[in-house]
């Protein structure tokens, strides 16, 4: 988060950020907001409340969204408190299986890919063996089965090379940082990321050694492992030359743009036995890399003017926004990202009232958390229908899959695509090569 | 001036007893079961780490409650108030726990009824003009839900985004354009309401003319419940102004602003809004956001008029001419809808700016007549200087509405003996100048004791007698200001 960080005892329990917290809104009770755990913590840190699996629970029913910390009046990083006491209350209380082995999965790039290809066997078995009647019933947290993404065939760093060159001119060259989402899920993401970025005139590089930013290991405790992945991401990216680092997920880039420098800056503090000449380097490059950290719709709107689009591309009708919480909190980007799609020539975008409002996905909060995620959901459906919209757009894939895993595909009135916006961008960008490339900026 | 001695002050307030955060005693078995019966186990907390979330609110003294509960209808209230009687069980109300007079801290434990799950929008009628609610319903809400209609609902405190309708019918809540509007009670058409006995009653109507027997409502209506629980609402609503505009004027002398408030409201102008900020509030804020205000100037206004637009286009430039008359230096006019949030955003942030410079930030709403707003603001400014403080002040000056601001910091000892002596004083100049002690928070337990600096014993009485006929037993919110 950008707000500076204040001690704890600057909360002044005005309760402005329970207005900000989307948990609150749907739950109505005072121990399931940010003020509450904010009291917590301090009585947990004063010894005056004892660890105790019901304040785990109190502490995990976040989404860790960060939009009380963007509210406060005080500027308290609840954010950096919350995930502080997550960790402290998983080492006293131990995570759930299913968590603990997101965390085994997440830790290490080669258990990913083995996992994402097991699962997607799993899902062409389960969808030729699982009935019908049954693949409806059964859900991953609010979400029925068979509304699940497809898996890639193949991880999408695999199915690019590591360095795609530049249409026209080069007028310079950007790293890519794929993501777990748009490598074994969402390729449609990463292609069209490639597309628009070397459509403008870079060379792309993807480094094939990144792996998870290491947010989910965070939000659940595990800050061993998310140190690990970090230092292999630093590794990765600060290996290329090149003018910026590009994300299409925000909360990965939140991780690179905050997380890691204050990640580093904690454990420097904390750990005073580590060759400080080391971790000061790393502390270095991790400045750098969030130095040059920004999210592919900015980098869009930055860029706009030198976009070539088809003309002859037919319009695409009605097309709402979500904005993920990362996205307005992180990287400020709401009322960019509107004017940019009011400006996108073939489409009508139709905002819905509650476009910022969190759809509950929040990480693993839609599957921890499955009935408060509904009701989230069923909110933002209701309001995305009444705008009569064909294409809902997002920039972060926990969203994507928690929108469209709560539209009824059977159902022809409902059936809306869930999209990031660079597919419809790169959609509609005219194809051949520009002739007359970009003059490069000084 | 004539300072009034501090210790001369301190005879004259009630003393008050130091609030522990103790726990109280458990909730008998037999009657938690019975209570449980009535709202089931969901809806009825007992655990540490739950009540711990209930012994605050804005204010700083903090209570345990023995249980929270949060009903859903008059009849669940009904009853739990039945048990609570026949066993004598402590009932605070509470909604989103935002009151800044700790009107919603159980401070002699007992069990907190939290209305925010009560939160539905019953009626909305615009021919007639009202709107019928649940108490947990949040002000904000019933912007939104009345907004479709062109309508809106007056009364904003500061906290309108998430504070319910039925906190601010028990405090009676002000804001900002309550000055050309009105308070919360001047909206209260009528209300359902649970007794301390269970009884249900029920006064008033959808009419806004209706002079059937007293008028209990306005009785209700600032009872920081200490009579009663709201259970429904009747609300006047009224049409959005067809247009706005917004002025941001500075002065080089506080009183020159102070008196141009008064020279507009006596012009016959009644702006929507008039919020006047001191220089340190000022510096602060431009500290804070660069927004470009004038570092210079010792005063500013905030000026919002509202209404038709050729109205507010020929009020517009008579204020001009009055703030003219009194030596403003710039005078700046919103000419677009995002110009008048940036100004308003400079407002609202006052309250954060103070809030990042210490732990606790005292702020209280002292309200004295439009005309003495510059005596009062100097009191203030001389009162936190002899203390060694620093005070920002913060007026809603169009209706003498203050808030002085004190940045202190709580666990600080000795500078919070100096607070405590400072807005002694405060309160005290305030009721020397014909003010009074709360013009929007209440009094609760942050002011219950400075009663006597604006009523003779013979008022407070009378209150405690009406409270005694109401509440026999006292269960009803018990420790505050009756």
């Amino acid at each position: 988060m950008s707000t500076p960080i204040k001690p704890l005892k600057n909360c002044g329990k005005c309760g402005l950020c329970l207005s900000a917290c989307p948990v609150y809104k749907v739950l109505k009770e005072e121990q399931a907001s940010p003020r509450a755990r904010l009291q917590l913590i301090k009585a947990f840190e004063n010894n005056t409340l004892k660890s105790s699996a019901l304040l785990k629970e109190i502490i995990s029913k976040c989404l860790m969204c960060g939009s009380c910390a963007v509210a406060c009046p005080s500027g308290i990083n609840h954010y950096e408190k919350f995930m502080d006491m997550r960790e402290k209350m998983v080492k006293d209380f131990g995570e759930t299986p299913a968590i603990r082995s997101l965390i085994y999965l997440l830790a290490r790039e080669s258990r990913i890919r083995r996992g994402a290809g097991m699962a997607r066997l799993g899902q062409k078995l389960v969808q030729k063996l699982t009935p019908t009647w049954l693949a409806n019933k059964y859900c991953l947290g609010n979400i029925p089965l068979k509304q699940l993404p497809q898996l890639n065939l193949l991880p999408f760093r695999k199915t690019v090379a590591t360095t795609t060159p530049a249409q026209g001119t080069q007028r310079g060259s950007l790293v890519y940082f794929t993501g777990c989402a748009t490598n074994y899920m969402y390729a449609d993401t990463g292609i069209s990321m490639v597309g628009i970025l070397t459509h403008l005139g870079y060379e792309v590089i993807i480094p094939s050694d990144q792996t998870c930013c290491g947010i989910p290991l965070m939000f659940h405790g595990a800050v061993d492992e998310a140190v690990k992945n970090m230092i292999t991401n630093i590794e990765a990216l600060g290996a290329h030359e090149c003018d910026g680092i590009l994300v299409d997920c925000t909360t990965c880039g939140a991780a690179l743009k905050d997380e890691y420098p204050a990640l580093i800056k904690k454990r420097m503090a904390q750990d005073p036995q580590n060759p400080p000449e080391s971790w000061k380097k790393l502390a270095s490059a991790a400045q750098k890399i969030a130095d040059k950290t920004t999210d592919i719709l900015s980098f869009i709107v930055a860029h706009k003017q030198d976009l070539v689009f088809d003309k002859t591309n037919p319009n695409l009708g009605n097309i709402a926004y979500h904005a993920p919480c990362h996205s307005r909190n992180s990287f400020n980007t709401l009322a960019l990202v509107q004017s940019l799609l009011k400006e996108l020539p073939f489409m009508n975008y139709t905002p819905t009232l509650d476009e910022a409002e969190c759809c509950g996905g929040g990480g693993t909060f839609f599957y921890e958390h499955p009935k408060i995620a509904k009701k989230m959901m069923d909110k933002k459906i209701h309001h995305v229908k009444a705008v009569k919209a064909k294409i809902w757009l997002t920039d972060c894939p926990v969203c994507r899959i928690n929108l469209a895993g709560n539209i009824d595909k059977t159902s022809e009135t409902e059936d809306i695509q869930v999209l990031h916006p660079v597919t419809l961008i790169h959609d509609a960008l005219k194809k051949e090569p520009v002739k007359e490339g970009p003059v490069k900026k000084s | 001036m004539t300072q009034i001695k501090s210790t001369s002050i301190k005879s004259t307030l009630i003393k008050s007893t130091p609030i522990k955060n103790t726990n109280g005693n458990p909730i008998p078995a037999a009657i938690k079961e019975q209570l449980i019966q009535i709202v089931t186990q969901k809806r009825y907390l007992d655990q540490v780490e739950e009540l711990a979330c209930y012994a605050y609110d804005a204010f700083w003294e903090e209570a345990m409650p023995d249980a929270v509960i949060f009903p859903k209808t008059a009849e669940e209230v009904s009853r739990i108030l039945k048990i609570a009687s026949l066993h004598k069980i402590p009932i605070t109300g509470r909604g989103a726990g935002t009151s800044l007079c700790s009107a919603s801290v159980p401070v002699k434990h007992g069990i907190v009824l939290c209305f925010s799950k009560m939160d539905k929008i019953i009626e909305i009628n615009t021919r007639d003009r009202y709107i019928i609610v649940q108490p947990g319903v949040i002000n904000g809400d019933v912007q939104k839900a009345l907004a479709p209609f062109g309508f809106f609902y007056p009364p904003d405190p500061g906290s309108m985004n998430i504070a319910t309708i039925g906190g601010n019918i028990a405090q009676n809540a002000g804001g900002p354009r309550c000055l050309k509007y009105g308070v919360t009670m001047d909206y209260v058409l009528g209300m359902e309401v649970v007794l301390a006995s269970g009884e249900i009653v029920g006064f008033g109507s959808r009419n806004v003319k209706d002079v059937t027997g007293y008028k209990l409502s306005s009785l209700f209506c600032g009872s920081e419940g200490t009579l009663g629980l709201v259970t429904q609402a009747i609300l006047k609503v009224v049409p959005l102004p067809e247009t706005a505009k917004t002025l941001m004027v500075t002065f080089k002398d506080l009183d020159d602003s102070a008196n141009a408030v008064s020279d507009i409201i006596g012009s016959g102008i009644l702006p929507a809004a008039m919020e006047l900020m001191d220089k340190f509030t000022l510096n602060a804020i431009e500290d804070s956001f660069g927004l470009g205000l004038d570092r210079e100037a010792e005063g500013s206004l905030l000026i919002e008029i509202d209404g038709i637009k050729e109205a507010c286009e020929k009020e517009m430039g008579k204020i001009i001419e009055k703030l003219k008359e009194n030596n403003a230096v710039h005078i700046q006019e919103s000419t677009n809808d995002a110009d008048r949030e940036r100004l308003w955003t400079a407002r609202r942030s006052a309250y954060g700016v103070f809030a990042k410079m210490a732990p606790n930030i005292v702020s209280e709403d002292v309200t004295v007549p439009v005309s003495q707003v510059p005596e009062m603001t100097r009191r203030i400014k001389q009162i936190a200087k002899h203390y060694g403080l620093t005070a920002g002040v913060l007026a809603h000056a169009g209706d003498g509405n203050m808030h002085p601001m004190i940045p202190a910091d709580k666990s600080n000892e000795e500078e919070w003996a100096r607070v405590e002596k400072a807005f002694d004083e405060i309160f005290a100049a305030a009721a020397d100048l014909g003010g009074t002690l709360s013009g929007e928070h209440g009094i609760g337990l942050a002011k219950a004791r400075y009663l006597p600096l604006v009523m003779n014993q013979d008022s407070i009485n009378l209150m405690a007698r009406i409270k005694q006929a109401i509440d026999p037993d006292n269960i009803l919110n018990p420790g505050k200001f009756v």
